[in-house]
């Protein structure tokens, strides 16, 4: 058998050191699919195959796809490509494939058992969230009530919306929206309710209820990446995110202005 | 005089607003608490540096730059990814309520207003990029000494 160290080779391709490539590959691929930065799977690419004792590692990536590329001990030129479709936001997954991809960089891990370690890893990304969003949003929401100058009973109501435009988000998801409709849908329901309910409750501060309803669809994951990949210069990441950010803002601001044309139309005003 | 009941309640309120979104972008359960600390900090400095008589422009880019010094500290210290805490500093003064009002009122068609307050808006955010960019850069230059 030709491969790298503990050389496995798909039928009829003898001369791929497939272990060291997946490994690589499936690294690179969880740290983009659940939020990470660009340059972290580059640099995590190129960390851990130096770690596997790869020659000339190269990586580039862009937010929707990875190239890799190194020189094998036998002095053999390999390179793949892969696409990175999904995309979410779990940075607990990004953190446990950064610690797996220190341990190989400073050489404890083989490629093989790098390779179970990312596999059960990316089992766990299977794993549906649960309801255990719907109480974070609902803390987010409720915090930053506060913070917009409300008292008790916005922070309430703002909590309720929060996980309810979060429960239909997730509703959403499970039929492949890819946060587009959510986000729309959550922008509509954030400002429509509290301005309804303003009319059953006197002097509630509508805009505190909307404002802290909002933060949590605020795009902070990609803001961040946006800086982070821009200082590193990478600016085809960083404007990629920041795209996507200003995205997810037009969309939730589109859905809210839908808001007051209904909410006239609710009241008997016409449109 | 400031009052300490309003004090509790901001920071509170960025602490758990923080601790929620932590959890919302699934960040590791151990960094919950520490990013929770960062959020509160820049917000009090946020909110604090105003009425000693500073611009509010520079008061997010203080706390921002506090929070992304702090965030590299922590990341460092606890090994765990940096986007973490950056993320968790930046959070309490993303300018939401700006922003709602802008939506507000460039939906009543009172564009005027409306332009201001989004470019407002607009200022905090880069505010906020820049000071993260600066926390970061010193961070580079101090771990890249050693």
């Amino acid at each position: 058998m030709q491969g790298g160290k503990a050389g496995v080779s798909y039928p009829g391709d003898n001369t791929v050191s497939v272990q060291e490539m997946e490994a690589l590959q499936l690294a690179a691929q969880l740290i983009m699919e659940n939020g990470g930065e660009t340059f972290r799977a580059e640099e995590t690419v190129r960390r851990m195959g130096e770690g596997f004792g790869l020659q000339q590692v190269e990586s580039f990536a862009v937010p929707s796809g990875l190239f890799i590329s190194y020189r094998t001990e036998e002095g053999r030129l390999e390179t793949s490509v892969r696409r990175v479709h999904h995309r979410s936001t779990n940075l607990t997954m990004v953190d446990s494939v950064n610690q797996i991809s220190r341990e190989t960089a400073a050489g404890k891990l083989s490629p093989k058992e790098a390779l179970v370690r990312l596999r059960t890893v990316s089992d766990l990304q299977k794993k549906g969230t649960g309801l255990r969003m719907l109480p974070a949003a609902a803390i987010c929401a409720g915090g930053f009530t506060f913070l917009f100058q409300g008292g008790w009973t916005e922070a309430l109501l703002s909590m309720g919306i929060a996980a309810l435009v979060q429960g239909t988000g997730m509703l959403l998801a499970r039929i492949h929206d890819p946060g587009i409709a959510s986000n729309i849908v959550g922008g509509l329901l954030t400002a429509l309710l509290p301005a309804l309910a303003a009319g059953w409750i006197p002097g509630l501060i509508t805009e505190a209820v909307v404002a802290g309803a909002l933060m949590p669809l605020v795009p902070g994951v990609a803001m961040t990446n946006a800086v982070q990949d821009t200082l590193r210069g990478d600016m085809v990441s960083g404007l990629s995110h920041g795209t996507s950010a200003l995205m997810t803002a037009c969309l939730i601001a589109g859905g809210a202005l839908l808001a007051p044309p209904l909410i006239r139309l609710i009241q008997g005003g016409g449109l | 005089m400031i009052p300490a009941a309003d004090v509790l309640c901001y920071l509170a309120g960025s602490f758990f607003g923080a601790i929620g979104f932590g959890m919302l972008t699934r960040i590791p359960r151990r960094a919950l608490l520490p990013s929770g600390i960062i959020a509160a900090l820049v917000y009090l400095i946020y909110w604090l540096l105003p009425l000693a008589g500073v611009s509010e422009y520079l008061a997010v880019f203080c706390g921002c730059l506090l929070g992304s010094i702090l965030g590299h500290i922590c990341a460092r210290r606890m090994r765990i990814i940096n986007t973490v805490y950056l993320m968790s500093a930046i959070v309490p003064v993303v300018p939401g309520l700006g922003l709602y009002r802008m939506m507000a009122s460039l939906g009543q068609e009172q564009m005027h207003q409306g332009a201001s307050q989004g470019v407002q808006a607009m200022i905090i955010i880069a505010m906020t990029a820049l000071g993260l960019i600066m926390g970061s850069y010193l961070d580079r230059i101090i771990h890249e000494k050693r």
